[in-house]
């Protein structure tokens, strides 16, 4: 029995070696730096650094929201020590919620996307989004500077959509 | 008669809960906050899965002689973590068939290995073996036997049985390495009808074909079934392994095949010369992706 294969080690360095970003932003760049380039998730960068980021805001609300009723000293260095994990618990049930608004709409014929990804990025988005402009009206420097920077990230993102939409590229 | 299913059975380590609890999070956690999800999951399992911890913090004792303990500590949450991406990465591709970027080490052994009519996949409990076998399965068009150790929880068993077969697109075909005299015998036929078949050699389990061989400077059991299966239908093993380099990036890793001729010597003395060569061919991979090997039982005798 003989067997014909597609050459698998040149297609797969060719995949290796391509450029992929799940956000527009990032994908206008690397096209206006003359990157080839494609819509995939391969970027540590996105994955860790936005990750981050967005998980970074919901603590950093928990924390000036509920800090100044916690007594100072080890109460506070406890506080911040279980607040990740509390905000991870937190983030749980907020799939679990959405997961069961997907599961109504699906019933109702209004969604038909094969997983909940779209809508639990859409309602992350949105909050975090509020978040960042709850940020914008505090009264500490720095907690504008990160409202400001969600800003600016997702104002810059929505633009690179339009930008590649306008040039028809993925 | 068995012994009837106790409710609290599916919240055990490798109770099915958590792999449906691993398909939820697939699709319902944006790819973005998967890494503060497997973050959270793998603290809440290293002090969960203390049996597996254990047995990895034995391997990296004989892996790493004289490595500090307290810093053993963190490479077997290390190990745990890219064990838990793993599973997610293979979770992902069947479910949403998210892409992988792969590079590769070794391509004219992994060209081989696709060209040949019947050969075996010799990998290890190591990186992405799952995703490597339906990767390799769709891209060559080409169907896999994979033989596993049992699963200890049945409805686990089915859910991956499941899972392999959905994300080879039904070209991966899962086989468990039991004490069942068939088996030997499907294999061979698969082999001689130009199969591929995979199997894990780098731990026996009980009930099984299995010979000593020298890992790191220690006496282990590992399993002679695949160079028994090799000298009979004569096929070259291949070993081959799937390592995470990085976010959905992969390295396969193939290296030169091992075989097991008819050369006039006597059948053991040619299967212990090919476990001889699988063995620092294992060692030589391990020793560099020592946190991608997830031997999650103890292999080594007990220092």
């Amino acid at each position: 029995m003989v067997f014909v294969s597609p050459d698998f080690s040149r297609a797969m360095k060719e995949e290796g070696s391509d450029l992929g970003y799940a956000f527009a932003l990032p994908r206008l760049v690397a096209r206006l730096a003359g990157r080839r380039v494609r819509r995939a998730e391969f970027s540590r960068w996105e994955a860790y650094g936005f990750g981050i980021l967005v998980f970074g805001i919901s603590c950093v609300f928990a924390a000036r929201l509920i800090l100044p009723f916690v007594r100072p000293g080890i109460w506070q260095a406890l506080f911040l020590f279980f607040l990740p994990p509390a905000m991870w618990v937190a983030y749980l049930l907020l799939y679990f919620i959405n997961a069961r608004i997907v599961a109504v709409l699906r019933r109702l014929g209004f969604y038909s996307a094969p997983t909940n990804n779209p809508f639990q990025h859409f309602v992350i988005m949105s909050l975090t989004t509020m978040l960042a402009l709850l940020f914008l009206q505090d009264a500490s420097t720095w907690l504008k500077s990160l409202g400001a920077l969600w800003l600016a990230l997702l104002f810059c993102n929505l633009l690179a959509i339009v930008i590649l939409k306008l040039r028809h590229e993925p | 008669m068995t012994e009837p299913r106790r409710w609290y059975h599916r919240f055990a380590v490798r109770g099915v809960l958590w792999r449906e609890y691993l398909d939820f999070g697939l699709t319902n956690v944006p790819f973005y906050l998967r890494p503060v999800m497997i973050f959270f999951w793998t603290i809440f399992f290293f002090f969960l899965a203390a049996p597996a911890r254990r047995a990895i913090l034995s391997n990296l004792r004989v892996i790493m002689p004289g490595s500090d303990p307290v810093l053993n500590l963190g490479r077997a949450w290390l190990t745990l973590y890219n064990f838990a991406w793993t599973i997610s990465d293979a979770a992902d591709h069947k479910l949403a068939k998210t892409q992988f970027a792969y590079e590769v080490e070794g391509a004219e052994f992994l060209e081989a290995l696709a060209a040949s009519s019947g050969a075996i996949l010799l990998t290890a409990h190591m990186g992405n073996y799952d995703l490597g076998a339906a990767v390799f399965a769709q891209r060559f068009q080409r169907e896999i036997r994979m033989v596993r150790a049992p699963e200890a929880d049945a409805e686990t068993a089915r859910h991956l049985d499941e899972s392999l077969e959905r994300a080879g697109a039904g070209a991966v075909k899962v086989a468990y390495n039991t004490d069942r005299m068939a088996l030997p015998l499907e294999l061979l036929n698969a082999i001689r009808a130009g199969e591929i078949v995979s199997i894990q050699g780098d731990r026996a389990i009980a009930h099984v074909s299995q010979r000593a061989a020298r890992l790191f400077g220690e006496e282990v059991m590992l399993p002679d079934g695949p160079f028994m299966l090799a000298f009979v239908a004569q096929a070259p093993i291949y070993p081959l392994f799937i390592v995470r380099t990085q976010f959905h990036r992969y390295k396969i890793i193939a290296r030169e095949p091992i075989h097991c001729r008819r050369d006039g010597r006597d059948r053991g003395s040619v299967i212990e010369d090919a476990m001889h060569a699988w063995s620092r061919t294992l060692e030589s991979v391990i020793a560099r992706h020592w946190s991608q090997w997830f031997s999650l039982v103890p292999i080594f005798p007990a220092r």
